[in-house]
């Protein structure tokens, strides 16, 4: 039912898609306000169903922890956050996507970033639910009962989902140098854009990377083990690390700077998906 | 081109190379391609493994190279070590500079040596001082107001320890640098394996090195617990008891996530596994004839029919969720063996070699756990920089330096005159929206 609520909710990112495009092409403020509704709309959507799915997973734990206090609720609530699998981490990532546009780069959120951002959700979504992805919900292995799977897993991927939008605003920055458009973001505005989002995820990327160290410490007894998602997340982190300095102390702007945040997405995305697929880890659960 | 130097002025060529940014690139892509080669290169694998995987040539490159363990490689600790050096350069050469310039706030005095960004006369019977104290608490907050000769100034400063910032994160890397290498070289590490009932006093650290132990460590109980039988595995636990000089001085449980220490050393539940405890039964079907035979572990067996043995390589009290399971190897007399699982609750399963066909009804079996063994005096030292990142972080990237100052002075001609100055170097496109507001409103009560 709730995984029927996903995909539900990736039409709905797909119309948002739709109008934020057709807004831009016909430059109507009303369809672009259309659009946004429209994206508000799959968002708390989503957000129910990824609530709903928490509740369902916790009853599902409930069967076979009956907790004892409050605290020990409080624990299996946490710990049975939807984010333990490959299918709720693409449900995850698709939330993060507007979500962050929305809460945090509400003005810039409109017309072709809008329409990135909406399609971006929608495709992870479309994977999630078409690509043969188990959705089923699956009680919880010994190595994720931890109360840092929360924490690590949403800065993660709130960091993945502004290295996102930093490299839709790369795109955008690269595609208006080469072909002006009166109608999309000036230059300048797009440059400082792909900055702010870098920044943000970049301090999202690094407290991932802490959480996790920290959970490895004391899950595994090592904080760092160089396993391949460790490895390169911190790859990731070198590109992004790199860009601001290029930024903040030589004075980089412009394409540069937009190449290094797609460079850095690319970085991202094997970070996340190609690790899993093609290299063996401790992170191989997500497979 | 020259190195470019992050300050100018070096004390000498040596030092220029190490505060240089360039040197930090070359370093991080050296650190970065080797990190490729360690995710895409298995590691800790034997050096047989590599001659087979990667051909003579290429195998032996990288068992010899040190790629079988490119993280304990000289090739990847140099560049770390130079890259430390690097960062704890450049955190010397602008530290103290950055202190000083956060330890000096901004005065009225001061104020005045901020660049000039316009001016605004106002007609001779205009006021503005209520119009200036609206417009900055407006555009820009709390202002302070100092009376100067002959003059008045209102300042404004934000994010004075930004300077600071980078440094604390720098401050923080070389922190957690150190504890790598503190734990690298003074930490202990190594690995237990014990089966129900036995009790050690030696780690395994190395390969074939052994360590003593001040204690004994036992394991009582070994327990597995499944979500359903047949299903996932929900919870592994190793009751141990510690034995010091004969007595039993401790009891506790370890579980993943859960660790236990002692005496010093902290003991992580890593894995756990099964080995034989007796033959494993079988049946043999060869054609329409079904036979059962005994396959004592890790001993061939000679097959009815005479077309073959098999070997009991290895149990598995669970292979993957399906229930007890046998890792055969068939070798049909010349030939490469084939080696295969045969689960007991799942007899159809998997493939088999032609033409036998195997069943399992017995498989005597016991677990065995398997504890990582730590100290690691170096964690601290990393925890430590982990929560310096987070000024650090918080300084140079979330809080922007700002300054501002707003003179105002009366012309010879009886005017009164506003000089409005300001700076914020990283954010250069947020101050100039600001300063044009600003502008905007001061204006509004001056003669266009």
């Amino acid at each position: 039912m709730i995984s029927q609520i996903f995909g539900a909710v990736m039409l709905i990112y797909l119309l948002a898609a739709i109008l934020h495009l057709i807004a831009e092409l016909w430059a109507s403020p009303r369809l672009q306000a259309g659009g946004r509704l429209v994206l508000w709309l799959g968002l708390g959507a989503q957000t129910g169903a990824l609530l709903g799915r928490w509740v369902q997973s916790y009853r599902l734990a409930l069967a076979h922890f009956p907790p004892g206090g409050f605290f020990e609720k409080l624990r299996l609530v946490i710990t049975h956050v939807p984010l333990s699998n490959f299918y709720e981490s693409l449900v995850f990532f698709s939330w993060c996507l507007p979500a962050l546009g929305l809460l945090a780069f509400r003005r810039h959120l409109k017309g072709y970033l809008g329409a990135l951002t909406a399609v971006l959700a929608a495709l992870l979504l479309a994977y999630a639910s078409l690509g043969g992805v188990d959705s089923r919900i699956k009680p919880l292995m010994p190595a994720l009962k931890s109360n840092w799977l929360l924490i690590h897993v949403v800065t993660a991927f709130l960091g993945y989902a502004a290295f996102a939008l930093a490299f839709g605003s790369a795109l955008l920055f690269l595609f208006q140098e080469r072909r002006p458009r009166p109608s999309l973001p000036p230059l300048p505005a797009l440059d400082r854009l792909i900055y702010r989002t870098t920044i943000l995820g970049f301090l999202l990327l690094t407290l991932g990377i802490v959480t996790g160290a920290v959970w490895a410490e004391t899950a595994w007894g090592r904080y760092w083990s160089w396993d391949p998602k460790e490895t390169w997340s911190l790859i990731t982190w070198f590109i992004y690390a790199a860009l601001l300095h290029a930024r903040l102390l030589k004075g980089w702007h412009g394409r540069r700077i937009a190449w290094l945040a797609v460079l850095g997405f690319i970085a991202v995305l094997f970070t996340y998906l190609g690790v899993s697929f093609l290299l063996t880890g401790l992170h191989s659960y997500l497979t | 081109m020259p190195a470019t130097r992050i300050h100018p002025k070096p004390r000498s060529w040596l030092w220029g190379i190490l505060t240089s940014l360039r040197l930090t690139v070359f370093l991080l892509l050296i650190l970065a391609a080797l990190a490729v080669i360690g995710t895409v290169v298995p590691q800790d694998q034997s050096g047989n493994y590599y001659l087979s995987r990667f051909g003579d040539v290429w195998g032996r490159l990288l068992w010899r190279g040190g790629f079988a363990r490119v993280y304990d490689s000289p090739w990847f600790l140099a560049p770390v070590i130079l890259l430390a050096a690097n960062i704890l350069a450049c955190v010397v050469h602008g530290l103290p500079q950055a202190v000083r310039r956060v330890r000096r706030p901004l005065t009225g005095e001061t104020a005045l040596l901020l660049p000039e960004r316009g001016r605004i006369t106002w007609a001779a019977e205009v006021d503005p001082h209520p119009l200036i104290t609206a417009a900055l608490s407006r555009e820009l907050g709390r202002c302070r107001r100092e009376t100067l000769p002959d003059k008045e100034v209102y300042f404004l400063e934000r994010g004075r320890g930004r300077p600071l910032g980078p440094y604390l994160i720098h401050i923080a890397l070389l922190l957690i640098l150190a504890g790598g290498l503190i734990g690298k070289f003074w930490g202990v590490e190594g690995r237990l394996v014990l089966d129900q009932g036995e009790a050690a006093g030696t780690l395994q650290v190395g390969p074939r090195t052994e360590r003593p132990l001040p204690f004994q460590v036992r394991l009582d109980e070994f327990q597995v617990a499944y979500y359903e039988p047949g299903g996932a595995p929900k919870e592994f636990r190793s009751d141990l008891t510690f034995i010091q000089d004969g007595r039993e001085v401790s009891r506790a449980t370890c579980r993943v996530n859960e660790p236990v220490g002692f005496g010093g050393l902290t003991f992580y539940q890593a894995d756990y596994g099964a080995e034989s405890t007796g033959p494993i039964g079988l049946t043999v079907q060869l054609g329409d004839q079904t036979q059962p035979i005994e396959a004592p572990f890790r001993q061939p067996v000679a097959l009815p029919g005479g077309r073959g043995r098999i070997i009991a390589m290895r149990v598995n009290g669970n292979f993957q969720g399906y229930g007890p399971g046998v890792l055969l190897a068939f070798s049909p007399g010349a030939g490469h063996p084939q080696a295969f699982w045969v689960l007991k609750d799942h007899p159809r399963w998997g493939d088999q070699p032609a033409p036998y066909r195997f069943r399992v009804t017995s498989i005597p079996h016991r677990y065995y756990s398997v504890l990582q063994v730590r100290r690691d005096p170096g964690v601290w030292w990393v925890y430590a920089g982990f929560l310096l990142f987070l000024p650090g972080l918080y300084l140079a990237l979330v809080r922007p330096a700002e300054r501002w100052a707003l003179v105002l002075a009366k012309t010879p001609q009886g005017k009164w005159q506003a000089r409005l100055l300001g700076a914020s170097p990283r954010r250069r496109e947020e101050f100039a929206d600001r300063q044009e507001r600003l502008f905007m409103e001061l204006k509004r009560g001056t003669p266009s």
